[in-house]
């Protein structure tokens, strides 16, 4: 099938290529020359012998036609160029099959003497030789595809063996780190490191007990690598709670980590433990060199270079459509780059073959491995994108938010690709991790967009035509061509076809995942009776920061090796003579290891579990081990240490001792103090309840709670008063028939106030408590109330003596004397 | 003669059928001063939200007056009969564990009115996390009848005033498997405020700040193994594996295991017609667990595919140990359902020590200061764990004993 679809694309781009070569203006494809017709263009055309067998067809499909060109190999390696070996001559393809048997490894291309030549310095049409290597590689890897039609399968072999090297050990004892670090961390952090903070924030590094905080120090301090600890770059490169300058903070803390660890001597792995050999990243055996489809590939972009201002094409489709980094980007280690305010821009001329190659099919795919930095960008912010302004574009790929949006201009979209075929925000497809996204377009189906394998959005419009495609525009990352709508994260891989993929297309190439994968061979036959015994982990950079350990297996190389009932416990990753503090995932690790038990290939899996590992000098300087608690006969269980109790020495604050009362309290004390049932009062109460107290602190006091008190007391006591039963309880005195004349006049119902005032300071302040508010004061201040109450000339009717009472019983019932407790 | 020994004889059995509470008789009465009248009025109001009454100030203060040692306690059981103790001081502590937003006027659930229930019959309140209890309305006209399906059995008994104190009765969480039960983990209110949507971490986190008092911050440990922690948390948000070293992993690493024994629980709801979940209930799919654990596989596709609802206790190492696991628990911090892990959590020294700082904080209205306050508190702690037998009610006769003025 592949087989098939490379003759249809070696076609297809051939015609293209004939139909271009002699134009300034469209881009030139180089592809697998066509001797099946004749061609009056001028183009070579090969009239050589026929391939004598399948593999010499597909070499010369796959290879030799994309190397015979006078400014590729064929210049030099061909009769013409009279530089043997002849590998690209173009007489005869038997005989150039010949010559390049000995120069290639079909089983791992990248090892291939013809591709080392470039790593090697050899001349190289492209800018970098690397770029050179690695276009030859993939096609002496389409080459080796299709002539044996199987995923390769990664020969384990041997590494050199050699133990782990020294390093710095915490010392037992604080002293050193007492006098260097500790101060800095006790006097900037306690505030929140610490268990006595005010809001408490782990880890406890700057406790006032400098032990519990030497503890918990360690885990944040880098002995090897000390501008590496987290305690600098949290300052540095976070700006986390800086106490002056960030840098001058940074700084500060990292001379103080480096006394500490310059004071330390540097020991051998600890020779109790039962440890493996060591191995660095690339002493591994690279387990990532296929497994992709790559049909009808334009562009190719995986960032293989890792350094520099461009990001190259390795499409091997010409004319090779490189990127120019511009702004604030950083490569990641383990391939890929970081936009953090910049993007990557092609050439229009070079961007031209995406609209020539696009156009001709009428469908395409965008591939790309992205992580944003977040998922609040909107705009959409642009992460793929062939386009010539803010609202002109051909295509784009962007984020909104939690969505991916697929913005396409067709004869059924407009001029800046909208409608937008976007994700359902429902769905929050987005995440700000690693993610395969696929968009692809044909006239079927219209637009879709995958998600890590999985559709997840497609066109309900009909699809369009491509006609109004401008090849003006020009292909970027990260951005619009006018420099807005920046996107912020990482891109992994990033790649475009001119056909649209299949699903089981897109679910291959996510399977095949992204990045540089190594398996690494930890030696342990001094350790086990078994020959050529390794434990093996899938590893690769994962991002600038850290390693992922994946997959791990237990093999013995010798095929006849047998045996059984081997305990593996307890298993820990150790990173330049120390064990890793973080991410030790296989601890609970507890097997028993049986030759019958093995795959077909002899491999025992020991877990499906994977694990980051930070990183800590950077990839190849880092030298990994393994330390097993047990593993057969070899035992020494690592036991941690108990850990500092925690302090609870220091005082807080001290607080008020008093309190007021909450909503509840409130209603519940005022339900009591006017003998009124609080559901009589429950509208009102229901909707004041929230502008009332929620928590007892006297300090959180506002006016507004205020208000709302008043609004309730002013409804219990509108009840009381006019509850005729139950005011004539509350009030046996009070003639609430007499008219509210003043104090003076015999007539009212006022004359002697105390009528109105005793019943209310008897049931609402009590009893004349040392700590209840004074009696007679507030007894003053009621028949003041009263007497101003009562000042109303010939309105002091009988409804007047109830408007009194319920002023003068509000006005006790709001007051502190209910509301503090 | 046979009048006196008729005498003695109901007061032994008031003794004897009252105790602890209330109605106890002093048999070397003080001198009630207005310091005595004082502090019961402080006392009463710390306890019950309320001013007392006068024959309660009167019998308080006779009690605190009492020259029998100990016998103050009784002032204290006087406020802890008032309805208020219930309706109002207990139900307000409670209710804002029992949703997400922390607020204290949520309506009154299945959650609240459990812990009301237990505490007023001196359950050992430890089963909140893993007894069998459901606390419904009873003896009320016309209250709709309780259902998993709403909670307007509830929000009737608090619109009405119902006097909680008489008016809860006990009864078992029907609606599951008795295996399945783990107190107020899984009641109705629960469920629809931490099983809704999500990923149940959810119902750990706000267990751990409610019953443990820490938040996921305080109980952050980096060096514990990852190995349990699900797929769906990225190993490098935003491109940065730091910050999964340094933060998530520091929860997720403790929480994840913990959170398993949630894995066939749901909160079920009908999203369209029923956006705010009112009217959901508690789903248990035993064997079977909840997709919930397995969304997101390709954050980390390297990450732990939940199984079952096993679980394990990582922070039973490392810094987390002082928080006093039990080692007479079985399964030594490893166990399969929320009923088990309920226990591990119930029975650690921190969820003693936390159910007796709130009470503290809800009756003397502030927390611990100095060190009179802690070495009190380490007091009521031993006191709640050895001689109240994990029973809520005597604590708060205890802090309201030392919180009241001049004590």
């Amino acid at each position: 099938m592949f087989v098939w679809r490379h003759l249809i694309l070696a076609g297809l781009v051939m015609l293209l290529c004939a139909c271009s070569s002699d134009s300034s203006n469209g881009p030139q494809t180089v592809t697998n020359p066509d001797t099946s017709q004749d061609n009056d263009s001028g183009d070579f055309v090969y009239a050589g012998p026929a391939a004598r067998t399948d593999d010499v067809q597909q070499f010369r499909l796959n290879l030799w036609g994309n190397i015979i060109d006078d400014n590729r190999c064929g210049q030099c390696h061909s009769v013409e160029g009279g530089q043997a070996p002849y590998f690209a001559r173009k007489d005869d393809v038997n005989e150039a099959y010949g010559a390049i048997n000995s120069l290639v490894d079909l089983e791992v291309p990248e090892q291939s003497a013809l591709v080392q030549k470039f790593n090697g310095g050899h001349f190289c049409w492209e800018v970098s030789n690397s770029v050179c290597a690695e276009v030859l590689t993939r096609w002496i890897s389409d080459w080796a595809d299709a002539a044996t039609g199987a995923v390769t399968v990664v020969e384990l072999t041997p590494p050199v063996i050699q133990e782990p090297g020294e390093s710095k050990s915490f010392p037992q004892s604080n002293n050193a780190f007492a006098t260097t670090v500790y101060p800095l961390l006790e006097q900037y952090c306690s505030d929140c490191h610490a268990e006595d903070a005010p809001f408490p924030q782990s880890p406890y590094f700057a406790s006032s007990d400098v032990s519990a905080a030497y503890k918990a120090a360690q885990s944040r301090i880098n002995l090897a690598t000390p501008a590496n600890s987290r305690l600098v770059v949290r300052l540095g490169e976070e700006f986390h709670n800086c106490w002056s300058n960030c840098s001058d903070d940074a700084a500060a803390m990292l001379a103080e980590i480096e006394n500490f660890a310059n004071g330390i001597s540097a020991v051998g792995v600890n020779p109790d433990h039962v440890h493996s050999k060591a191995l660095s990243l690339f002493d591994g055996l690279i387990a990532s060199s296929g497994g992709r489809n790559e049909d009808n590939l334009i562009a190719l972009y995986q960032f293989k270079t890792g350094s520099g201002s461009t990001a190259f094409d390795t499409s091997g489709i010409e004319p090779s459509m490189h990127l120019t980094l511009t702004g604030d980007y950083q490569w990641v280690g383990g391939w890929g780059i970081t936009l953090s305010d910049g993007k990557a821009q092609a050439k229009v001329e070079d961007s031209r073959k995406l609209h020539e190659l696009i156009t001709a099919t009428g469908e395409y795919s965008i591939e790309a491995w992205v992580a944003p930095n977040n998922v609040t960008q909107e705009g959409p912010a642009r992460i793929i994108s062939y386009s010539a302004g803010n609202n002109a574009r051909n295509v784009t790929l962007g984020q909104t938010l939690y969505n991916y949006d697929f913005m396409h201009r067709s004869s059924t979209t407009d001029a800046n690709g909208e409608p937008a075929l976007s994700t359902a925000d429902a769905d929050e497809v987005l995440q700000a991790t690693l993610q395969h996204v696929v968009a692809t377009f044909d006239s079927v189906h219209g637009r879709r967009l995958f998600v890590n394998g999985e559709l997840v959005a497609s066109d309900e419009i009909e699809a369009g035509g491509l006609a109004d495609w401008d090849n003006s525009y020009a292909f970027l990352l990260g951005s619009e061509t006018s420099n807005e709508h920046r996107w912020r994260g990482v891109i992994r891989l990033a790649a475009v076809y001119n056909r649209a993929l299949t699903e089981e297309q897109i679910i291959q190439n996510f399977e095949a995942n992204v990045g540089e994968r190594f398996l690494l061979l930890f030696s342990v036959s001094h350790l086990v009776d078994v020959p050529d015994a390794y434990v093996v982990f899938e590893v690769s950079q994962f991002d600038n920061y850290a390693y992922l350990f994946s997959e791990p297996f237990f093999v013995s190389l010798d095929d006849e090796a047998d045996f059984s009932g081997i305990p593996v416990q307890g298993l820990r990753i150790g990173m330049n003579g120390n064990l890793a503090n973080k991410g030790q995932a296989y601890v609970n690790m507890d097997l028993v290891l049986d030759s019958d038990n093995a795959d077909e290939q002899g491999r025992i899996a020991l877990s499906d579990i994977g694990t980051v590992i930070e990183l800590d000098k950077g990839a190849g300087l880092d030298e990994f081990y393994l330390v097993f608690d047990r593993l057969g006969d070899e035992s020494y269980p690592i036991i941690e240490a108990m850990p500092q109790a925690p302090n609870q020495t220091a005082s807080a604050e001290e607080q008020s001792d008093i309190g007021i009362k909450t909503f509840d309290e409130i209603n519940a004390s005022m339900a009591r103090m006017t003998s009124i049932d609080p559901t009589q009062v429950s509208d009102t109460f229901d909707r004041i309840k929230q502008q009332l107290p929620v928590v007892e602190d006297i300090q959180t006091f506002l006016a507004s709670q205020q208000v709302g008190i008043s609004q309730l007391a002013i409804e219990y006591c509108n009840r009381l008063v006019e509850d005729t039963a139950r005011r004539s309880v509350y009030f046996p005195a009070l003639d609430f028939s007499a008219p509210a004349g003043p104090a003076s006049d015999p007539a009212s119902a006022f004359y002697d106030p105390d009528v109105l005032t005793e019943p209310l300071i008897a049931n609402m302040v009590g009893s004349g408590l040392d700590h209840d508010p004074d009696t007679a004061t507030i007894k003053v201040e009621l028949e003041q109330l009263v007497d101003e109450l009562t000042r109303c000339g010939a309105s002091c009717d009988a409804e007047r003596t109830k408007t009194v009472s319920k002023a003068v019983c509000a006005s006790l019932l709001a007051s502190a004397t209910t509301l503090l407790q | 003669m046979k009048s006196r020994c008729c005498h003695v004889f109901v007061i032994f059995l008031v003794l004897l059928v009252a105790q602890p509470l209330s109605a106890a008789v002093c048999q070397s009465p003080g001198v009630v001063t207005n310091q005595h009248r004082d502090q019961a009025k402080r006392l009463f109001q710390r306890l019950a939200g309320v001013p007392p009454s006068a024959t309660q100030l009167q019998e308080m203060a006779d009690a605190l007056a009492c020259d029998d040692a100990g016998f103050a306690v009784n002032a204290a059981n006087i406020a802890l009969e008032d309805k208020h103790f219930y309706n109002v001081t207990l139900k307000n502590m409670v209710t804002p564990w029992t949703n997400e937003e922390q607020t204290v006027f949520a309506p009154l659930n299945d959650y609240t009115a459990t812990v009301i229930g237990m505490v007023r019959d001196d359950k050992d309140f430890r089963e909140i996390l893993y007894g069998n209890y459901l606390y419904i309305g009873q003896g009320v006209s016309n209250l709709p009848a309780y259902s998993t399906t709403d909670n307007r059995h509830y929000e009737e008994l608090e619109a009405r005033h119902i006097n909680l104190k008489d008016h809860l009765v006990e009864t078992q969480q029907y609606y599951l498997p008795a295996h399945a039960t783990a107190g107020v983990m899984t009641t109705r209110a629960a469920a629809r405020a931490f099983f809704y949507a999500g990923t149940n971490r959810a119902m750990l986190r706000f267990t751990l700040m409610n019953h443990l008092c820490r938040d996921l911050e305080q109980v952050k440990d980096v060096t514990r193994p990852p190995d349990r922690i699900r797929q769906d948390v990225s190993r490098s948000p935003g491109g940065d594996s730091r910050q999964f070293l340094n933060n998530c992993l520091g929860c997720h690493a403790g929480m994840d295991p913990l959170a398993q024994a949630y894995a066939y629980y749901q909160y079920e709801y009908d999203s369209e017609n029923d956006p705010d979940a009112q009217n959901g209930y508690i789903d248990y799919t035993e064997g079977q667990v909840q997709p919930k654990y397995l969304i997101n596989d390709s954050n980390f596709p390297h990450g732990y595919v939940t199984q079952d609802d096993s679980w394990s206790n990582y922070w039973r190492e490392g810094i987390n140990q002082h928080l006093g696991w039990s080692d007479t628990l079985p399964g030594n911090g490893h166990g399969q359902g929320a009923k088990s892990m309920g226990r591990e959590l119930a029975h650690s020294d921190a969820f003693a020590e936390c159910q007796v700082k709130k009470v503290f904080r809800t009756v003397c209205l502030r927390k611990p200061v100095n060190s009179a306050d802690r070495n009190r508190l380490s007091t009521m702690v031993d006191d709640f764990v050895q001689q109240h037998n994990y029973r809520l009610k005597p604590v708060f006769a205890d802090a309201g004993l030392y919180c009241m003025e001049g004590q």
